[in-house]
C-alpha cells in the first residue's frame, strides 16, 4: 500500500552567497497543492523556527546560507532543504507513509496502526484517483491482499462480486459496507474520487463489531473532509476511449459452408442444398467486428473546500460517462458531496456528510447461450450482409440451417432498455464531550434508493426470433434504510496504562417496496410514444417488505507500556429474518498483540519493527431471504378458460416451505498476524493467516422431485473452510528528486466445503441449449468445482473403439473417454471433478515513481492456479449446431492421425463428444497491467504566475495488455449462478481496454 | 427508541395459516394446478417430446437430448426424462393441498367444494397417469406424504399407481359435473374423468371397463364437434368434445413455437415424416388439417404463402397448433389437446375389437370417419383401428403409448416398426424389449433419494 507520489518542487533564485543571515520565503503545501496552514519550518539544530500562514507562506530568517530548514507538518513526512543560494523554498510535503503513525478507521472509532491486533488493510482514495471505474468496488481490485474482486463482465456500470478471504458461505458472500458509518449492503453511486481512504476489516476482532453482518468482511469507506485553512477549488477532468482487447477467430463464409457440407457428408445424408447455394459463400460480414465499437470516457469532478477553526466544508460535484465498447450500451453518474464539521460549543461538535447521486446504464443480455449478444455475433452466418440492398437488417428467416439467432446489430438498434439510480446517502453525527476522555456520540443516517427501469421490444417479424406482441416495461423500486445510533467512548491513558472503550446501542430499518407494469400491442411504436397507457395492460405487480436489525456493541483496548495489546468485542443483533424467539446472536471477538521492537532486548539489524498478533472471534451472516420461517401462499398464477380461452383466472398456490428454526449464519475465525519494518521503515511487510470456518451455512436441502417445484426451506447445515496466507509488501524510498515505491500483495486461500445436507451435492444451473451441467459443489472440495468427464485423445480407428470400454454410438473422430469408474461402460458414472474455478494465488503489484514533476504509476493484477470452462469454445466447436464456428474447427479430425483434439464434424450428437469435459479446461492463469499513469506537473512557479496552485497533465492506460494463456475474451469471468458457478465463459461483456487523457488543475 | 423495528409482515401474500377461508380461496387453489400444464416441461413442450420416439414425427429442433431420446440412447441422466418429473409432482401436491384443507372450509357452497375436490381428484389422477405411461411405478405422494412432509419413499409398483389414478378418477367422476358453465370451460368435467379411466382400463386390458366408462362419455354431453378443425382452432377450442387440454391464452411456452417453421416464427420442432403422410386416405381432410406439405398455400395473416420443402427438415410440418394472426404474426392462443371425445370413441372401438372380434367397434370408428366425411369400414379389426387413432390423433402425444400398448398385447411388433430403415428422418431405431417400454428415472431423482428410488431396468 501507500503507493508513494512524491512531488517535490525546489524553486531556486540566486540572490545570495556566505554566510551571513538569510531570509528565506516560500509557500507550503500537501501533494494536492494544497496550502498547509500551521506547518511549521524549522532551522535545523536550533530552536530558530516559524509557522506557515493561511496560505501556506512562510518567512525564515536563517544563520546562514549552510542553513538547513525542516519542514514539518502533522500526518506528513518531514522534508529537510539545504538552503544554499536560495532565497525562496517551496516544498510539497507527502502525507506520511509511516504506517506506525497511520491512523485506520475501524467500526465507532479509529485508532493508530500500531495498535491494531486485527486483520485490517488499507487504501488511499489517491492511489486509485481518476482511474476510468464506474464504481469504488472496482478499485479494490487487487489492492489488498485477501480482498477479491471478481468483475461480472465488462459492461458499462456493471457490477462486481467482492470475496473477502475467500467465499464462506454459498449464499451471499458480499462483505457489509460502512460509508462515513451508515452500514449499507453496497456502495453504488458514491464517486470514486470522494474517497478519503477504504479500510478493510479482515478477521473477526477486527469486524466483529459489526455482529451479525460482518461474516463475509467489512469495508470501511471514509469520504473526503475540507481541512481548515483557505478555500480551496480543484478540477479534476479526464476523457479517453476504450476498445475492445481481443476478438475471436471464426470461420468465414466459405469454410462454413465446407465445413456444414462435411457433417452431412460425415453422417451419410444429403446435404441441405442451402450449403451449395453460392450465394452463401461469400464472405461478407465479421460480426464481432462490426458488433464493437470505440467506447468513450469522461470524467469531471470539481471540488471546493475549506474551513476555520470552527468549520470546515467540502463540495463536490461529479460527472463520469461510459460508452462501452458495444454500441448503446452505456452508463454515467452525477454526484453531488456535501460534508462539513463544526464546533459549535467547546463540548459540542457536529458533522455531516452527504452523498446524492444518479446513475443511468442501459445494457446487453451478455450471459445467455440462446441469445447472448456477443455470443450470437459469434454466431450468427458470415455470408449476410449487415442490411441487404434494400437497408433491411439481414435475418436467419432465410434458413433454419443458419441457426435461430436474430441479427446481432439489428438487436443493437431496437435495444431500448434503461434504469436510473438515484441515491441518497446522508448522516448527521453529534459529538458531545462529557469530560475530555468520556464522549457521547450519535449517528442519524439514511440510505435511500430508488431505481427506475424501463424497457420495449417492438415487433419483431423479420427476423428468426420473432416477438410477436411489441411491449413496455416499467417497474420502481425503493429502498429506504433510517439508521439510529448512540454509544460512548472513553479514552484515558494511567501511567503505562492506555485504555479506550467503546459501547452503545444501534438500530436500522430497511423498507422495500416497489411496483412494476406490462403493456403490449403499443400502436405506435415511434421512441416518444414508448409509454405504458398506450398499450394493452398486460401485467402489474407491487410488493413491500421490511427487516430491522437492533443492537448492542462494545470494544475495550487496552494498551500496557505500549507493547502488550488487547482488543476485545462483542456484539448482540437482534434481526427480523428469524422467528421471534429466535432472533438473537451474541458475537464475541478478541485479539492480542505483542510488539516485540518496543522490548529492550530486541536488537535486530536493520529491523525497525516487529509485531506479532492472534485473534479469534465470531460473525453472523444474515444475509438470507427474510420470512423464511412462514409457509407462504402466492397469488399469480394465470390460466385461461371459456370456449376461447378468454376467461382469465388466477390461481394461488404454495411458494415456500417453512423453517421456523432458521437462524444466522456462524463463522469462526482465527488469525494469526505478523508486522514487520526494516530499513527505517522504507520496507514493510504483513502477514496474516487465517482459517476461517463458517459453520450453520444456511442451505436449501436439494428438492426431492416428489416434493414439487418449490425450494426446501434453508436449514443451519452446512461448514465451509477458508484457510488461507496474505502478504503485502511495501517498499519506498526517496533519492533527492527521485522518488519510488514498490508494493506486492498476494493472497493464497483454499476453500473447502466441508459439509452439505448428507450425501448430496449442489448442482448449479445448466449452460446452453443440451442444458449442460458444469460445476458442482461437494464436500471436500471447493464450491463450484467443474464436473464432467476426463478424455483421452479422439478415436483414431475402429480398433481404437473395439480396445476401448463400450461408448454407445462412438465413430473414429469421437472423443475418446475415460473409463473413470473401470466397469467397462462409459456413462454418467464416469464423471468427476475436472477443475477448479478458485485460483491458488490472487496478486497485485503497484510500482511508483516520481521525478521532479514527473509521476510514474503501475498496478499490475494477476490470479495464477485457476482453471476456466471455456463453454463458448465447446460451443464453438460443436457442428451439430446451426451456427458458425470458431476457426480452430479446421483442425479437425478427418481421418486417421489427422487430429487428436478437436473432433470430426457431425449434424448428430451420438457420441456427445461436446458434453462437459476437460477437453474445454484451459488454464485462467493471467497477468494484466491493469493501470498505468504517467504524469507530470508543471513547476509551481509557472502555475503561480497564472493563478493556479497546482497543475499536472497525465495519461493513463487501463487494461493495457494482459499475459494469458487463455483462449477467449477476457480471463477476468465472473459468477454466472451465484456462487454455484464462476469461471465459465459464457462470451460475456469482455472489458475494454481504454486510454485516457486527464488534467488535475488546483485553484 | 422504536420497538417495533423487528416486527415484519408477508405482504400481500397468505401464509397457509391464513390462506382457505372460503370458496374463492378454494378456486385459487385449484386454478394453480393447471397453470403447471402451460409450463415448457409439461405441455409447453416436453411432455410431447416422448412421443418423438414414434414413428411419425422427427424430433427435428436442436435439443441434443431429444435426439437420444428418439433414439432410445438415452441414459437416466437425459434432460427430457427429468425435465417434467418436478412439474408433475408439483401439479399432484397442488392437488394434494385442496385435497387436505378444502374440505375444512365452513364458508363454501357444497356443490362448489364438491367441483373442486372433483377437479382436485381428476389432476391428481392426472399427474399419476402420465407418471405410469411414462415411467411405470414411482413414489406415490398422497395427503398423508404432505402433512408428514415425507417425499423420500419408494417407488409404488405400477398396479399401486393405477389403483391410485382409478380410485381418483372415480371420486372425480362422482364429484365433477357433467358440463360446466361457459365461465368454466376448459375445467376437467364428469366426462374428463370418465374418459381418462376408459384409457387406464384399457391399458390395463380391462376392456369391460374401458367400454363402460367409454360409453359414459359417448352417451354423454361430448359428441364430438361438427368440423374436426374446431378442436384446434382458438374461438372454438373448449367445445364439448374437448375434455381435457392445457388452455392456450399469451402463451409464452406454446407448443405452437416448437412445431411452426422457424422462418414464420416457430422454433421448427416435432415434423411429421412421408411415412405418416403416405398413411392418409386419398381425401382425408384430416391431412390437411394436421400437416403442411409442399405446395400448401398458407394463410399467414394478409399473405397468402406458398409451404416449400426447405422451411423444415423433414419437409412437412405440424399444422395442428399452428394458428397466425392477423398481422402474420404466431397466435399463442391454441390450446393443446389432451383428451378429445374421438379419442375416447377409438378406445371404446379398440376395446370391444379385442374382446369381442372384428366389426365390434365399427360403430365407433365410423363414428370418427363420418365426421370427416370419409366412407364407413365394416367389420374392422385392429389394422383399421390402429390406421384410424393414428391419422385422427397424429401430434396428440398418443402414438408411441398406442404402439407399446399394442406390441404388450402382441398386436404389433414395435421392435420391427421402430427397426425399419426409412430413411434420414425415420432410421433404424433399436427398440429394446421391456427396457423400453419406460423411460428411465431421472439419475438426479436417484442421486438425491439416497438408495431409496430404484432404477427402472435395463437403465
Amino acid at each position: 500500500l501507500g503507493v508513494y507520489e512524491g512531488r517535490a518542487n525546489v524553486s531556486i533564485i540566486i540572490e545570495a552567497i556566505g554566510q551571513d543571515p538569510v531570509t528565506v520565503r516560500g509557500n507550503i503545501t500537501d501533494s494536492q497543492g494544497m496550502p498547509l496552514s500551521g506547518a511549521s519550518v524549522q532551522e535545523k539544530n536550533t530552536s530558530n523556527g516559524a509557522v506557515a500562514d493561511f496560505d501556506g507562506n512562510y518567512t525564515i530568517e536563517v544563520s546562514s546560507s549552510n542553513a538547513i530548514l525542516v519542514f514539518s507538518y502533522l500526518g506528513m513526512q518531514t522534508m529537510e532543504r539545504t538552503v544554499g543560494q536560495n532565497t525562496s523554498i517551496n516544498v510539497q510535503l507527502e502525507e506520511d507513509a509511516n504506517f506506525l503513525d497511520e491512523v485506520v478507521v475501524v467500526g465507532y472509532g479509529t485508532t493508530a496502526k500500531k495498535d491494531v491486533t486485527g486483520a485490517i488493510s488499507s487504501i488511499k482514495g489517491d492511489d486509485f484517483k481518476n482511474l476510468p471505474i464506474s464504481g469504488i468496488d472496482k478499485a479494490l481490485q487487487g489492492r489488498m491482499a485477501g480482498v477479491q474482486v471478481v468483475p461480472n463482465g465488462g459492461a458499462p456500470g456493471g457490477s462486481v462480486a467482492i470475496r473477502i478471504r475467500g467465499t464462506g458461505t454459498v449464499n451471499n458472500s458480499e462483505p457489509l459496507y460502512v460509508v462515513d458509518g451508515i452500514p449499507t449492503a453496497n456502495i453504488d453511486g458514491v464517486n470514486p474520487n470522494d474517497i478519503e481512504s477504504i479500510q478493510v476489516l479482515k478477521d473477526a476482532s477486527a469486524s466483529a463489531i459489526y455482529g451479525t453482518r460482518a461474516a463475509n468482511g467489512v469495508v470501511i469507506v471514509t469520504t473526503r473532509k475540507g481541512k481548515s485553512g483557505k478555500l480551496n477549488m480543484s478540477v479534476d477532468a479526464y476523457t479517453g476511449f476504450s476498445n475492445v482487447g481481443k476478438t475471436l477467430d471464426v470461420l468465414d463464409a466459405p469454410t462454413l459452408a465446407e465445413i456444414k457440407r462435411e457433417r452431412y457428408a460425415n453422417d451419410g445424408i444429403p446435404v441441405n442444398p442451402i450449403w451449395q447455394d453460392a450465394q452463401y459463400q461469400t464472405q461478407l460480414t465479421n460480426w464481432q467486428d462490426a458488433l464493437f465499437v470505440t467506447g468513450k470516457t469522461q470524467n469531471v469532478d470539481l471540488n471546493l473546500s475549506g474551513g476555520n477553526d470552527y468549520s470546515t466544508y467540502l463540495f463536490g460535484l461529479g460527472y463520469y460517462n461510459e460508452e462501452g465498447i458495444i454500441e448503446k450500451s452505456a452508463a454515467d453518474r452525477v454526484s453531488l458531496r456535501i460534508n462539513s464539521d463544526h464546533k459549535i460549543k467547546e463540548w459540542l461538535k457536529i458533522g455531516q456528510t452527504m452523498s446524492l447521486s444518479s446513475r443511468t446504464s442501459n445494457g446487453f443480455n451478455t450471459t445467455s447461450a440462446q441469445n447472448g449478444l456477443i455470443w450470437s455475433a459469434i454466431r450468427f452466418h458470415p455470408g449476410l450482409p449487415i442490411k441487404d440492398s434494400d437497408g433491411n437488417y439481414s435475418s436467419n428467416q432465410i434458413s433454419g440451417e443458419f441457426g435461430d439467432i436474430n441479427n446481432p446489430l439489428f438487436e443493437v438498434d431496437i435495444q431500448d432498455a434503461d434504469r436510473r439510480d438515484t441515491r441518497l446517502l446522508a448522516n448527521i453525527t453529534p459529538e458531545i464531550s462529557i469530560t475530555p476522555d468520556l464522549k457521547f456520540k450519535a449517528n442519524f443516517g439514511v440510505d435511500y434508493t430508488i431505481l427506475d427501469q424501463r424497457s420495449f421490444r417492438p415487433q419483431v417479424l423479420n427476423q428468426i426470433r420473432t416477438t410477436n406482441e411489441n411491449s413496455a416495461n416499467r417497474s420502481y423500486d425503493e429502498q429506504f434504510s433510517f439508521l439510529m445510533e448512540y454509544f460512548l467512548t472513553y479514552d484515558k491513558i494511567f501511567g503505562d496504562h492506555r485504555i479506550g472503550v467503546v459501547g452503545g446501542y444501534t438500530q436500522q430499518s430497511f423498507d422495500y417496496q416497489g411496483f412494476s407494469a406490462s403493456a403490449k400491442n403499443l400502436p405506435d411504436e415511434d421512441p416518444s410514444q414508448r409509454l405504458l397507457g398506450t398499450g394493452e395492460l398486460n401485467n402489474m405487480g407491487e410488493y413491500k417488505a421490511h427487516d430491522g436489525l437492533e443492537s448492542i456493541f462494545g470494544r475495550v483496548n487496552y494498551s500496557f507500556m505500549d507493547k502488550y495489546l488487547l482488543t476485545a468485542t462483542v456484539r448482540s443483533d437482534e434481526s427480523s429474518k428469524f422467528a421471534e424467539g429466535n432472533r438473537t446472536g451474541v458475537f464475541p471477538a478478541f485479539s492480542l498483540g505483542w510488539r516485540v521492537s518496543e522490548e529492550s532486548f530486541f536488537d535486530v539489524p536493520f529491523m525497525d519493527n516487529l509485531k506479532v498478533t492472534g485473534g479469534w472471534g465470531e460473525l453472523g451472516n444474515q444475509n438470507i431471504d427474510r420470512l423464511q420461517y412462514l409457509a407462504r401462499i402466492s397469488r399469480g398464477q394465470r390460466y385461461s378458460l371459456g370456449l376461447d380461452g378468454s376467461v382469465d383466472v388466477v390461481g394461488a398456490n404454495q411458494s415456500s416451505f417453512a423453517n421456523t428454526d432458521i437462524s444466522w449464519e456462524t463463522v469462526r475465525m482465527t488469525n494469526f498476524g505478523v508486522d514487520m519494518g526494516f530499513l527505517d521503515n522504507r520496507l514493510t511487510s504483513n502477514f496474516n493467516y487465517f482459517i476461517k470456518d463458517t459453520d450453520d451455512m444456511l442451505l436449501r436441502p436439494p428438492v426431492i422431485g416428489s416434493q414439487g417445484s418449490n425450494p426446501s426451506p434453508y436449514l443451519n447445515i452446512g461448514k465451509v473452510r477458508n484457510k488461507g496466507l496474505e502478504v503485502e509488501l511495501n517498499w519506498q524510498d526517496t533519492k533527492g528528486d527521485f522518488g519510488y515505491s514498490l508494493g506486492a500483495n498476494a493472497s493464497f486461500v483454499k476453500n473447502e466445503v466441508v459439509k452439505l445436507v448428507s450425501g448430496t451435492f449442489l448442482g448449479s444451473s445448466f449452460y446452453g441449449r443440451p442444458n449442460q451441467e458444469i460445476s458442482r459443489t461437494y464436500e471436500g472440495h471447493p464450491i463450484g468445482t467443474f464436473y464432467g468427464w476426463r478424455t483421452d485423445g479422439l478415436f483414431q480407428t475402429q480398433a481404437d473403439i473395439d480396445a476401448h470400454a463400450e461408448q454407445p454410438g462412438a465413430v473414429p473422430g469421437d472423443v475418446r473417454f475415460i473409463d473413470i469408474n473401470n466397469d467397462n461402460v462409459i456413462d454418467d458414472k464416469d464423471r468427476e471433478i475436472i477443475g477448479s474455478p478458485h485460483p491458488k494465488m490472487t496478486y497485485g503489484i503497484n510500482a511508483s515513481a516520481n521525478y521532479k514533476g514527473f509521476d510514474l504509476t503501475m498496478f499490475f493484477l494477476g490470479v495464477a492456479g485457476v482453471d476456466i470452462y471455456n463453454a463458448d469454445r465447446m460451443q464453438g466447436l460443436d457442428a451439430s449446431y446451426p451456427f458458425n464456428l470458431y476457426s480452430d474447427i479446421t483442425g479437425r479430425w478427418t481421418g486417421p492421425g489427422t487430429s487428436n483434439e478437436i473432433p470430426r464434424v457431425s449434424t448428430l450428437r451420438t457420441n456427445l463428444n461436446h458434453r462437459t469435459s476437460d477437453l474445454f479446461i484451459e488454464k485462467g492463469d493471467f497477468l494484466r497491467l491493469k493501470n498505468l499513469t504517467v504524469g507530470y506537473t508543471i513547476p509551481s512557479d509557472l502555475t503561480d504566475k497564472i493563478g493556479l496552485s497546482r497543475l499536472r497533465f497525465y495519461v493513463t492506460g487501463q487494461n493495457v495488455f494482459t499475459i494469458t494463456g487463455y483462449s477467449g475474451f477476457d480471463p477476468e469471468l465472473g459468477l454466472t449462478d451465484g456462487n454455484l458457478q464462476q469461471n465459465v465463459d459464457f462470451a460475456q461483456f469482455p472489458q475494454a481496454r481504454t486510454y485516457l487523457l486527464g488534467a488535475n488543475i488546483g485553484f | 427508541c422504536d420497538k417495533n423495528i423487528l416486527d415484519t409482515t408477508a405482504y400481500g401474500e397468505s401464509t397457509s395459516a391464513t390462506f382457505w377461508r372460503n370458496g374463492d380461496d378454494a378456486v385459487a387453489a385449484a386454478n394453480a394446478m393447471y397453470t403447471l400444464l402451460r409450463e415448457e416441461d409439461s405441455y409447453g413442450h416436453n411432455e410431447n417430446v416422448f412421443d418423438n420416439c414414434a414413428d411419425d414425427i422427427f424430433r427435428a429442433g436442436d435439443h441434443g437430448y431429444e435426439e437420444a431420446m428418439e433414439n432410445f440412447t438415452m441414459d437416466a441422466s437425459n434432460y427430457g426424462v427429468r425435465a417434467g418429473w418436478k412439474n408433475k409432482y408439483e401439479m399432484i401436491n397442488r392437488a394434494n393441498a385442496v385435497l387436505i384443507n378444502v374440505p375444512g372450509i365452513e364458508d363454501m357452497d357444497e356443490t362448489l367444494k364438491n367441483r373442486v375436490l372433483g377437479e382436485a381428484h381428476f389432476i391428481r389422477a392426472f399427474g399419476y397417469w402420465r407418471f405410469s405411461v411414462i415411467y411405470g411405478g414411482v413414489p406415490l405422494i398422497l395427503e398423508d406424504n404432505i402433512i408428514e412432509s415425507n417425499f423420500n419413499v419408494p417407488k409404488a409398483t405400477l398396479a399401486e399407481v393405477q389403483a391410485q389414478i382409478e380410485s381418483d378418477l372415480i371420486a372425480a367422476v362422482s364429484l365433477l359435473p357433467a358440463t360446466h358453465n361457459s365461465e368454466n370451460l376448459g375445467r376437467p368435467n364428469k366426462g374428463s374423468a370418465n374418459g381418462l379411466l376408459a384409457k387406464l382400463y384399457l391399458y390395463q386390458e380391462d376392456f369391460d371397463g374401458t367400454i363402460a366408462a367409454g360409453t359414459e362419455v359417448i352417451n354423454g354431453p361430448y359428441p364430438l364437434a361438427d368440423n374436426f378443425r374446431d378442436n384446434f382452432t382458438p374461438a372454438t377450442e373448449n367445445n364439448p368434445e374437448m375434455l381435457f387440454a392445457a388452455q392456450g391464452s399469451d402463451w409464452v411456452d406454446n407448443p405452437q413455437y416448437f412445431v411452426t417453421p422457424r422462418p414464420w416464427g416457430g422454433w421448427d420442432f416435432h415434423n411429421p415424416v412421408q411415412n405418416v403422410v403416405d398413411e392418409f386416405e386419398d381425401g382425408d381432410p384430416r391431412l390437411e388439417y394436421s400437416i403442411y406439405k409442399p405446395g400448401d398455400m398458407v394463410q399467414r395473416g394478409p399473405e397468402l404463402t406458398e409451404f416449400t420443402a426447405d422451411l423444415t427438415q423433414t419437409g412437412f410440418s405440424l399444422n395442428k397448433f399452428t394458428t397466425f394472426n392477423d398481422d402474420g404474426s404466431l397466435s399463442n392462443q391454441a390450446n393443446v389437446p389432451i383428451l378429445r371425445s374421438a379419442d375416447v370413441y377409438l378406445l371404446v372401438a379398440e376395446a370391444k375389437i379385442r374382446k369381442n372380434g372384428l366389426g365390434a367397434g365399427d360403430d365407433e370408428i365410423n363414428a370418427v370417419r363420418d365426421r370427416v366425411g370419409l366412407p364407413f369400414v365394416s367389420n374392422a379389426g385392429m389394422p383399421e383401428l390402429i390406421h384410424e387413432r393414428r391419422v385422427e390423433l397424429l401430434g396428440e402425444n398418443q402414438r408411441h403409448q398406442d404402439l407399446m400398448r399394442w406390441d404388450k398385447a402382441g398386436i404389433v411388433d414395435i421392435v420391427e416398426i421402430y427397426g425399419e430403415d426409412r430413411g434420414q428422418f425415420d432410421p433404424v431405431r433399436v427398440f429394446v424389449r421391456p427396457k423400453n417400454y419406460y423411460f428411465p428415472i431421472p439419475q438426479n431423482e436417484i442421486d438425491l433419494s439416497n438408495g431409496v428410488l430404484i432404477q427402472n431396468p435395463g437403465y
